[in-house]
């Protein structure tokens, strides 16, 4: 992981007891993001020998995807014996190739594949060909700038954990893989829910990254997280689209989004028994859109990106917000309502007022708000373009704190709790401790029906919103609402344990924080879902980063600058890593007898 | 013997009868022959033995049947011994044993069968049998996996889907080394299942060859042999095929037991 390399190397006794030496390489090069390299080196041992190399491409070299874009590939290949260095006949591409050994000579076959669309040049099959045949010839350096590459990411993102290896593994594993799902260098792509290292999900991008894995790039590398919003500028016309579709204003971003952002979420799925059933996500997980803003907010808080902020960031934010104003409506009790949704809890459908989704639709109207009062005062002539461009009418901003301040948040003052959406306290209240251990979801064990007249959740929901919206909501009832529904979620999702955790660690309690680490540590290392073949969970990996960050290290950024209240595991003799805020890096670190944050050159 | 053929031992009662349709679409499928046993008291001409194993001419027609004295279950292993069979198949128990879930010859031919052994139900009766769908339930443990290899050549050579089922619940995963994992979340069922069973299908091809044989994978919740049942009964399945370690004292082989007496369809016990 540290030089981005993937070596496998094994010695094979074949029947006639000829025992040979294979070690390879496998990259995907983080300094050119075209290239991908492979090299065998073979050496026989105890026996001259005959070979055949199977390497035969598989699939077409030229690929036009739905969206009409080409995508091309080209091959070079290049064979090192001991005495000569030459380029193999077609046949090492298209079939198998014999190679005769001498014993105890090594011998080493080099394959590079060049990858160009035509998003990148008109004839991608041309420049890829071309490019490949140049990086064969100079392997070593590709190489070597790959490592570079990776050395250098690891010096800026690294988090370093003494006293407790496997968190240190898990940690180390999930920068790993977040890093290499990311692309700077590309704005019109985000990262799938797998990221790139497997086909399940389709490369769909969910709320996942820009709530989950969204504060690392921030916090560690600003460009990437940059890119990631900018694909959210880039689909901002889809989501405009959807929402005018189902007759609401503003952007209504893509439960599921592609390419060009159009919701492509299916609308039916299939269940293990061969049930079929209405997929309603796409239509009512709509607190996607305040999910959205709220990455743009975090990523303008933390790094100062004015020149973002008004080419891009600021109409995410408004046309969010024009989208709740749209969508909730004020009723006979003076409040604004926002009936018919799902939250982050998708075992309950079609629910009122679900405090996730309120809460966040009131954070998001009041912030474009702000925004838009500090666009007007700091910068007026680009607010004005900003003004024209978007329509905005005068007194709007005035109307969207006027939603916000009436919108129903479901919080019961005396109790201090939200009810996660109306009428769920008169739920069936179903002790899980009785299912425990079991081996699937609940919703799995007892059947869609039961699990929507009950109070089990399927993941983090209110406690969600306590850890989004940390410095809005009072101590007591962060923790009255933490300690009521932790019991009750079955982390039917991937997404559950890493934010049980965060919370958790911050309230203080470290050893259920710890737990849940574990728990969500293992998803991918222990492969709890039966699926690895499918790829990592990108957005638990992220949540993992953000469970020792936020909530292990207790970093925040109250009143614009950044702060920790650190709730060390007993065993974690200490924590070090780096941090960016607001074009400064940051070294914190936390050893047994106190804490330390220093701020370094950029 | 070199030509393959299936055993069916008849021991003269009508419910036997029930194996016949059963061992004549396996012989078809796996081009055997059938070869029919009945063990008795004594020797009977071929016309008095016809009418003691309750069948009439069309039924036996063209088949020669091996007679044999002595305890039924030592000489059906014995010549189970010797002619090396595809499979045993034979009826659960005699009209006299109604309400066993497995009868005394039953059992003992399954503890010595040297090859798989297919239970029939008596109450299927003579009428005829087909090979459509074929259900291995698999609790991802090795031991299960036995199963499966014997069952998807058999479908794939009768033509028929392979359905497995992964009943899954409440209690520990299984510890058995190289067990499957069951999802323990499912963040977004469009995307979560399909994978997951496409990735099980993988890693059972990775341990039998599943040929082109058509495979559904199902995951089942609740009491394990009850979802099978459940699940047959509604797949309409014509065959289950389950693996056996061995041993029949309880609290074993709670789930074959269950089975064996509640199915409505033939059973085929694999040895694990």
């Amino acid at each position: 992981m540290r030089q981005g390399i993937l070596w496998r190397e094994w010695r094979h006794q074949d029947e006639a007891d000829r025992i040979t030496q294979l070690r390879m390489l496998r990259l995907v090069s983080l300094a050119d993001r075209h290239l991908l390299v492979q090299c065998v080196a073979i050496t026989p041992e105890n026996s001259s020998t005959r070979i055949f190399v199977d390497a035969a491409l598989t699939g077409p070299l030229v690929q036009i995807t739905g969206s009409g874009t080409t995508v091309a590939m080209a091959v070079a290949d290049h064979v090192t014996t001991p005495t000569e260095s030459f380029t193999p006949s077609i046949e090492l591409i298209q079939g198998r190739q014999a190679l005769d050994l001498k014993a105890g000579e090594t011998y080493r076959l080099d394959r590079v594949v060049a990858l160009y669309t035509s998003r990148d040049t008109v004839d991608p099959r041309e420049t890829a060909r071309t490019h490949a045949d140049r990086a064969v010839e100079d392997l070593a350096t590709v190489i070597d700038k790959h490592r570079d590459a990776w050395l250098a990411r690891w010096r800026a993102c690294d988090l370093r954990i003494e006293g407790d290896a496997a968190a240190q593994r898990a940690l180390r594993f999930a920068i790993y893989h977040l890093l290499s799902a990311a692309n700077p260098q590309d704005d019109h792509v985000s990262i799938g829910a797998r990221g790139l290292s497997g086909s399940a999900y389709k490369g769909h991008v969910f709320w996942d990254t820009d709530i989950f894995m969204l504060p690392f790039f921030i916090l560690t590398y600003p460009e990437a997280a940059r890119a990631l919003l900018m694909y959210r500028y880039h689909t901002l016309a889809a989501a405009r689209a959807k929402a005018a579709r189902l007759g609401y204003r503003g952007a209504f971003y893509a439960w599921e989004s592609a390419d060009s952002g159009e919701d492509v979420t299916p609308v039916f799925v299939v269940a293990p028994d061969g049930q079929v059933t209405r997929l309603l996500t796409g239509e009512q997980e709509q607190h996607i859109s305040a999910d959205v803003a709220f990455g743009v907010w975090n990523y303008w808080r933390a790094t100062g990106d004015d020149r973002f902020l008004l080419d891009a960031g600021a109409d995410i934010l408004i046309e969010t917000a024009r989208f709740w104003t749209s969508r909730a409506e004020r009723e006979n009790d003076d409040r604004y309502h926002i009936r018919g949704v799902i939250g982050p809890d998708e075992y309950h459908e079609s629910v009122d007022d679900n405090a996730y989704t309120n809460g966040m639709a009131q954070w998001n109207l009041e912030i474009a708000a702000e925004i838009a009062n500090l666009l007007s005062e700091r910068f007026p002539e680009p607010w004005r373009m900003i003004s024209r461009r978007l329509g905005i009418e005068p007194g709007e901003p005035r109307l969207w704190l006027d939603v916000a301040h009436d919108l129903y948040t479901g919080l019961d003052e005396r109790t201090g709790l939200f009810e996660q959406f109306h009428g769920y306290f008169d739920l069936e209240d179903i002790d899980l401790a009785a299912f425990v251990p079991r081996t699937a979801p609940m919703d799995v064990l007892l059947g869609r029906e039961r699990i929507q007249q009950s109070q089990i959740i399927k993941q983090a929901d209110v406690v969600m919103l306590i850890h989004l919206l940390w410095d809005r909501i009072p101590p007591d009832v962060r923790k009255a609402n933490f300690d009521y529904y932790e019991p009750r979620c079955g982390h039917g999702s991937s997404l559950s344990p890493a934010i049980h955790a965060l919370v958790a660690a911050r309230l203080g309690d470290t050893a259920r924080a710890q737990r849940y680490f574990r728990q969500a540590a293992e998803i991918d290392l222990a492969d709890t879902m039966g699926n690895a073949a499918g790829g990592i969970h990108a957005g638990t990996l992220g949540g993992l980063w953000q469970a020792v960050v936020f909530g292990f290290a207790g970093l925040n950024f109250c009143e614009n600058r950044p702060e920790h209240h650190a709730n060390l595991p007993s065993s974690w003799r200490s924590l070090s890593m780096r941090f960016q805020w607001r074009g400064q890096w940051h070294e914190l670190t936390l050893p047994e007898g106190g804490a330390r944050v220093s701020a370094n050159e950029a | 013997m070199s030509e393959p053929v299936i055993l069916v031992p008849l021991d003269g009662t009508k419910q036997a009868l029930a194996a016949l349709p059963v061992a004549k679409v396996l012989a078809d499928i796996e081009r055997a022959a059938l070869y029919i046993l009945h063990v008795g008291e004594r020797q009977l001409p071929a016309e008095e033995l016809r009418n003691h194993l309750r069948a009439g001419a069309p039924v036996l027609d063209g088949l020669s049947i091996d007679v044999r004295i002595g305890a039924p279950a030592a000489e059906i292993a014995q010549v189970a011994s010797a002619i090396n069979p595809l499979a045993i198949v034979m009826c659960k128990h005699s009209g006299t044993e109604r309400g066993k879930m497995l009868g005394r010859t039953a059992t003992k031919v399954l503890h010595d069968a040297p090859c798989p052994v297919v239970l029939v139900p008596p109450e299927r009766g003579a009428i005829p049998w087909h090979l459509h769908h074929v259900l291995v339930p698999h609790d991802g443990t090795p031991t299960t996996s036995a199963a499966l290899g014997p069952a998807a050549e058999l479908a794939e050579r009768g033509r028929a889907e392979l359905l497995v089922v992964h009943v899954t619940g409440v209690g520990a995963a299984p510890t058995e080394p190289g067990s499957f994992t069951t999802p323990r979340y499912v963040d977004q069922p469009q995307h979560e299942w399909p994978a997951w069973a496409g990735e099980f299908v993988k890693r059972l091809a990775s341990i039998c060859q599943l040929g082109h044989v058509q495979v559904r994978v199902f995951l089942a919740h609740g009491e394990t042999a009850a979802e099978i049942q459940r699940l047959s009964e509604k797949q309409s399945t014509d065959l289950i095929v389950l693996a056996w370690r061995g041993r029949w004292e309880a609290p074993r082989a709670a789930t074959l037991k269950n089975i064996v007496r509640d199915a409505r369809c033939p059973i085929m016990v694999v040895r694990a």
